[in-house]
């Protein structure tokens, strides 16, 4: 599994595959707010990316997607515990 | 270059050179009407290979003069001296057309009014061909959104930026498996990326957490062809422009625009190459020659320090003689990747057109084949590949009441086995049903009653290849207008191949299109019967064993033995070849071949490298000929066919 709940965070870890958009999604809906550790990732599908896009957890240290990482890391500043969807 | 665009330019610099002399063979002879369906057939081709890019402009022009020959051969149309010119002139466009592609990759600025005018006089748009993306291929001006990205993306990231994209993925695409920044990862050039919810979002909910709302803006130094291949399969979504060199802050970007680390190569004309192969395989025997008077000398008692001298420098000679040969033969080799990847658009656009569902997966792309054989073999292969797309899969509902997947399959293989390739289209679909190809083969007449009456499967199923079987007269974009299956038997004969289907009901059908064997360097074992020398390549021999007459028992009308506790059939190569046999040995010489028959031959003479020819005059007619080569001594070897000995003995 690549997106894991740990007690105080989201872990993506490896590859995430376009399933991951929901399971992501379902965490954070149920609990805003928690920040997703994207560090360890590797690459993420677009519908993954979609939904940090949409749903804007904090997102703490760099992406372990380097593509993400360079192109997409303004993710990462819109991202505050603050902008978490109500 | 995109590597579409040049197999294509290749292609129809040929096609426009073949149309203009059938155009000019058709003008001496007006009344052929043969020649007609050559000029049309020309034009046909010419408008498939176009049909692969999106040039609508110089695909209108080619689907009117597709019409205007279609009503002249239908005798719609007179074949007057002004159609003539009309095809001519027309051609004349494509050329430019073409010339164009060649430089730019893309056509001449203007071509449109042009196009239109064409058109026109070839008696205006009749069925309008695909219309083409929304995208406008032809630079015009740029766009707001994409000056006003690049504006504020910054000099760095603008200034060497040569095309702009912005990417509307469809919100189902996730359904349909797309990545939509897996494409984006694919532009190695990228300098800038904005990735922006294309409408508000709505209330967050699960539900849709698999519809993209997505639009992504980039700039990118990669070129229009690269930025083009790469959204190729979503040209619906995309809208590409190419930035005008005048946008770019940096005056000096050109030089920069190419990385160093570009393949270097050379274009050669592939005539040379053959040159060059030609006296390589000179070579090669000649250097037998050498062989063989090196070993004279050692017979013939000279001094043993010459003798081992000649020895090891013929070892040498032969050894750079193989190499050379080895890599002038992979000169002229083109991997079939080079047109394998150029049949996924069609069958995308015919499905789409059919309705149809299908799945194109090709295997074995890396396996290389003549140059001239691969590049003859396109058209054909994209006839079979739409013949299976067309006829082969059945519409999704049909395809769910037999318990098979919506998508229909399609898989395009190639494979080397011993000296051939065989390249094969296998779908999943129907099948041929062997009563509807006799039904159709009496209702048009191809054959008596009587005669089809007693076919069986096999023979029926190759009347699908038989001239006029196929007279389907649609007419649209791309489909069959009787140009049947006939037309890709005739190909594969001119190429020196042959295609043979086979089908089970309801399972599928698939087409072998079997490629002659490559003039290469082969090892023959060397045998001899009735008192001359063969060669029999070495790779169809799996052993050569010496067996006592008595163990040669009869069989059928023949004779078998039993090797390794199987039963052998045993052909003796002298009777086979209606020569004198010689006195019986004791034991019998037989050499196993990978069939599963044994050759019986009076001795074995050892092994040689050469370059095989094919067969050639009075030669290419005996059926056991696979072709010739020059001994040392200066005689001529004649090459067996193992399968033709093989299939003979059954």
């Amino acid at each position: 599994m690549s997106v894991r709940r740990e007690p105080d965070r989201i872990v993506l870890d490896g590859a995430c595959p376009v399933e991951d958009a929901e399971t992501l999604a379902a965490l954070l809906l149920a609990e805003p707010g928690l920040p997703v550790d994207w560090t360890a990732c590797g690459r993420l599908h677009t519908a993954v990316v979609q939904v940090l896009l949409r749903l804007a957890p904090p997102l703490p240290g760099p992406c372990g997607d380097p593509f993400v990482a360079r192109w997409l890391g303004s993710l990462a500043k819109q991202g505050t515990p603050d902008g978490a969807v109500d | 270059m995109n590597d579409l665009v040049e197999p294509f330019v290749a292609e129809a610099r040929e096609l426009i050179q073949a149309a203009t002399d059938d155009l000019l063979a058709l003008e001496a002879a007006p009344g052929d009407g043969a020649a007609v369906n050559r000029v049309f057939r020309g034009f046909h081709t010419l408008k498939g290979s176009v049909g692969l890019f999106d040039w609508p402009p110089l695909l209108a022009v080619l689907h009117a003069a597709e019409e205007s020959l279609s009503a002249a051969r239908a005798g719609a149309r007179a074949v007057d001296p002004g159609l003539i010119d009309l095809c001519l002139e027309t051609l004349d466009a494509v050329a430019r057309c073409t010339e164009a592609i060649a430089g730019s990759g893309d056509l001449p600025a203007g071509f449109s009014g042009e196009a239109a005018r064409l058109v026109a006089r070839h008696g205006g748009p009749s069925a309008p061909p695909e219309p083409g993306p929304a995208s406008a291929p032809e630079a015009g001006p740029v766009p707001d959104w994409a000056t006003a990205f690049a504006a504020a993306s910054g000099d760095a990231a603008a200034g060497l930026a040569r095309v702009a994209v912005r990417y509307r993925p469809r919100a189902d695409c996730f359904f349909a498996g797309d990545d939509p920044l897996g494409l984006v990862r694919r532009l190695p050039g990228l300098t800038a990326l904005d990735l922006a919810p294309a409408e508000p979002w709505p209330a967050p909910d699960l539900a849709d957490v698999f519809a993209c709302n997505l639009v992504v803006t980039l700039l990118t130094t990669d070129s229009r062809e690269a930025v083009d291949e790469v959204f190729r399969l979503v040209r619906d979504q995309a809208t590409i422009v190419t930035l005008p060199a005048a946008s770019a802050a940096a005056p000096s970007d050109e030089p920069a625009g190419e990385p160093a680390a570009a393949p270097r190569s050379l274009r050669v004309d592939a005539a040379r190459i053959d040159d060059l192969a030609a006296l390589v395989g000179e070579l090669v025997v000649a250097r037998n020659g050498l062989a063989h008077l090196a070993a004279r000398a050692g017979e013939a008692g000279a001094e043993a320090g010459f003798a081992r001298a000649l020895r090891e420098t013929d070892a040498r000679l032969g050894r750079l003689a193989g190499a050379l040969h080895r890599e002038v033969g992979a000169l002229r080799l083109l991997p079939l990747e080079r047109i394998f990847r150029r049949f996924a658009r069609p069958v995308r656009e015919i499905a789409r057109g059919l309705g149809k569902e299908v799945a194109l997966t090709t295997a074995g792309g890396g396996t290389g084949a003549d140059r001239a054989v691969v590049e003859g073999l396109f058209e054909p292969l994209l006839h079979v590949i739409r013949n299976a797309v067309d006829h082969g899969i059945e519409p999704a509902g049909e395809r769910r009441r037999a318990g098979k997947p919506e998508a229909g399959r399609i898989a395009l293989t190639a494979e080397r086995r011993g000296g051939t390739i065989t390249v094969s289209v296998a779908d999943d679909g129907r099948g041929i049903d062997p009563e509807r190809v006799r039904r159709r083969a009496r209702e048009r007449g191809l054959l008596p009653p009587e005669r089809l009456a007693a076919m069986d499967e096999a023979a029926l199923l190759d009347l699908i290849f038989a001239p006029g079987f196929s007279t389907a007269e649609r007419v649209g974009d791309l489909s069959g207008r009787g140009v049947g299956l006939d037309a890709v038997r005739t190909a594969l004969a001119r190429l020196g191949g042959r295609v043979a289907v086979e089908t089970r009901a309801g399972a599928g059908t698939t087409f072998r299109l079997v490629l002659p064997p490559t003039v290469a360097l082969s090892r023959l074992l060397l045998v001899e019967a009735g008192g001359e020398t063969y060669g029999l390549p070495i790779e169809a021999v799996t052993g050569i064993v010496r067996v006592a007459r008595d163990r040669l028992s009869a069989l059928g009308s023949g004779r078998a033995t039993i090797l390794r506790g199987r039963t052998v059939p045993v052909i003796g190569l002298a009777a086979r070849l209606g020569l004198p046999a010689g006195a019986p040995a004791a034991d019998a010489t037989l050499v196993v071949l990978a069939g599963g028959i044994a050759v019986e031959v009076e001795r074995v003479r050892g092994h040689l490298d050469t370059a095989v020819r094919p067969p050639s005059g009075l030669l290419a007619a005996l059926p056991d000929v696979a072709g010739t080569t020059v001994l040392g001594d200066g005689r001529v070897l004649v090459v067996l066919d193992p399968s033709a000995l093989e299939e003979g003995e059954r």
